[in-house]
């Protein structure tokens, strides 16, 4: 009744509007506003990756108006699109299928005629990636987040030009902005990337059927994780480190050795110390010349496919940081205080395009930081409990002090470890490779660094974290109860081997 | 003086505090020094000297980009204005000229008739008579 009451209430005002009035023209319109054209945002976040997304969802939730502009057309940046997410599930489902082939029949499982559908790993691999990344659109649409796809350009200092992916522009003021634009692979000087054949991370997930020879430049956590997968699945896998030992900068010398001497037994041929002087994409393969440092003989290597994984820059291509005159430091990171301001307050940054580790843990923790410091004046980040993992099989994980660091700051010691070969748990998974290393004060018994290579690594490294965030000593985690039979024990004993002795060992 | 050793042990062990104490709910300091310092995972440990001195050399610059309800920025181009871009007396009268007419829903919500609701629309369509039914 109400409702036909109102319609026919619109159709008697439509009736007696007069119909020879003109029509309002927009020209008036242009010349005369009456309130600014576009809403001010407390904070205009430039990328969508793990600091950018984390940075805008967190202030959503504290109250604030937030718009994100991400050119990538989905969220999550590096790490869920063409990083740390779609390499896991590669890490997964090589790992299932070397397991079936290799490790099942001794387990009393015999499997028939076993065969690798690529298509599919891959299928699987970009299943997980939408998901997430279409999760985080809905976790931005929930906390009120405005989402422009589109690539950012500062204009000023509170206005960023967005030149839509779909076509046109727009401009977004801001009394805060946050530049969070991550970071790139780093060419090797002299190869073509072309993404088939010389490949960063993002085409060796990618790769449409397995190379018969794949050589690995880096010797790093990215380029161990991809020579594990492509191992597995079949290929001849040569990785080229520059450095004497593999693992990245962090990784503690003993653990790093072990993780090299378990990876050759799987088959990853290793070259330290070697340099690769050039490539040639020319022929059938590709070809790498390279020279063993300390005064080895030249040789050449060939494959179907060369990873470049030397190494990430920081990503600040088309951000026009020249137009508000902001300073980058000699490897193109933007150079902020301990706030995360750049020289001109309001404009933060943070993730891999700034300083500290790249890792997208680190990224996030510095997002929620970020938006704590405009909103209440106060944030809080630990760089000095920053976790690391790599997820080759057996995995390998630490977080705080390496023995090579305490060793250059010459900060005295006491170790303690825990073979895995000792503990229940792993011995009924019969997956016994690796040990749990730690490093503690030997005065005051404070941990001062976690390293472990073993089954599941990578999830019991949260545990010395946790201890090394609140500054535990060995005997605080020794006398801390863990059930039995599981990995975590081999920790507990580890600790225990810190301060006095290990129980099972 | 072995079993003294042992008893002098055990009762460290008995009394052994744990490094790790609960400090209570976490609340922000009173006072928080906001003055630029270096990144704690900066290589200089420095910072330039761009982010002590101001970035701008005169109160007007200043003035241009200080932030109260939006950048007061008078420079900026005629064609991009927002608020404070021109003069108002530059952009002309405010009442519409001979033959134009302004529809009220083109103004700010603000100008905008207040919605009615339904208890009023019932009220104005029985003469009242629904504020008492």
């Amino acid at each position: 009744m109400l409702s036909q009451r109102l319609i026919g209430r619109a159709a008697a005002r439509s009736a007696f509007r007069p119909s020879g009035l003109p029509t309002v023209i927009p020209a008036i319109r242009s010349t005369r506003t009456f309130a600014s054209a576009a809403e001010d945002k407390d904070l205009v976040i430039i990328g969508g990756g793990v600091a950018g997304y984390v940075a805008a969802i967190k202030a959503g939730q504290e109250g604030m108006k937030v718009t994100c502009i991400e050119k990538r057309g989905t969220l999550g940046g590096t790490c869920l699109n063409v990083g740390c997410i779609p390499s896991k599930s590669l890490l997964n489902n090589s790992h299932l299928y070397h397991q079936i082939l290799h490790d099942s029949k001794h387990r009393g499982i015999e499997v028939g005629d076993v065969k690798l559908n690529l298509a599919q790993l891959m299928k699987a691999k970009d299943t997980s990636v939408s998901g997430l990344t279409k999760g985080v659109e809905f976790l931005l649409k929930k906390n009120g987040v405005e989402y422009i796809k589109g690539a950012g350009t500062f204009q000023d200092e509170h206005t960023v030009k967005v030149q839509l992916n779909d076509g046109g522009e727009t401009t977004v003021v801001g009394k805060n902005i946050l530049i969070a634009t991550g970071s790139e692979a780093t060419p090797f000087p002299g190869l073509h990337i072309d993404e088939k054949r010389v490949v960063t991370s993002t085409g060796a997930i990618a790769l449409t059927e397995v190379p018969k020879k794949m050589t690995v430049i880096g010797g790093g956590i990215i380029g161990l994780e991809m020579a594990s997968v492509w191992s597995r699945l079949g290929s001849e896998v040569t990785v080229v480190e520059f450095l004497d030992q593999i693992g990245g900068p962090g990784m503690d010398l003993e653990i790093a050795k072990a993780t090299q001497k378990i990876l050759k037994k799987q088959g990853i041929i290793f070259k330290t110390g070697t340099k690769v002087l050039s490539g040639n994409t020319g022929g059938e393969l590709v070809t790498l010349d390279v020279d063993a440092a300390k005064g080895g003989k030249q040789e050449t290597l060939d494959a179907d496919v060369v990873l470049v994984a030397i190494g990430r820059r920081p990503y600040t291509g088309g951000l026009g940081l020249e137009n508000i005159g902001l300073e980058l430091d000699e490897r193109g990171r933007v150079i902020i205080d301990s706030e995360y301001r750049t020289k001109i307050p309001h404009i933060r940054c943070v993730g891999d395009v700034t300083f500290g580790p790249m890792l997208a843990h680190k990224a996030e923790e510095e997002a929620v930081a970020v938006v704590e410091y405009i909103k209440k004046g106060y944030g809080h980040v630990n760089y000095g409990c920053i976790p690391s993992v790599m997820y080759t099989s057996p995995e390998v994980a630490w977080v705080g002090q390496s023995e090579q660091d305490l060793k250059k700051a010459g900060i005295k010691y006491r170790i303690g470890t825990f073979p895995f070969s000792a503990n229940s748990r792993a011995k009924t998974n019969l997956d016994t490779e690796g040990m749990v290393k730690i490093l503690a004060d030997p005065e005051t018994d404070r941990l001062l660094g976690i390293h472990i290579i073993g089954p599941n690594a990578g999830e019991m490294i949260a545990e010395g974290t946790l201890a090394l965030e609140y500054g535990a000593s060995s005997e605080d985690v020794a006398r801390t109860c863990h059930a039995h039979p599981t990995l975590s024990e081999a920790f507990k004993e580890a600790a225990m081997a810190t301060h006095g002795k290990a129980i099972h060992f | 003086m072995f079993t003294t050793r042992v008893l002098r042990q055990a009762a460290q062990h008995a009394e052994r505090t744990p490094s790790i104490k609960f400090l209570g709910k976490r609340t922000i300091p009173a006072s928080v020094d906001h003055t630029p310092q270096p990144h704690p995972a900066s290589p200089t440990h420095t910072l330039p000297k761009s982010f002590t001195e101001g970035s701008h050399t005169s109160f007007s610059s200043y003035r241009d980009h200080a932030q109260q309800f939006g950048p007061l920025r008078k420079t900026i181009a005629a064609s991009q204005a927002g608020i404070g871009g021109l003069a108002g007396a530059q952009l002309g009268p405010v009442g519409a000229p001979t033959g134009f007419y302004f529809d009220r829903s083109e103004l700010p919500e603000r100008f905008h008739r207040a919605p009615l609701t339904l208890a009023e629309i019932e009220a104005v369509e029985t003469g009242g008579a629904a504020a008492f039914a």
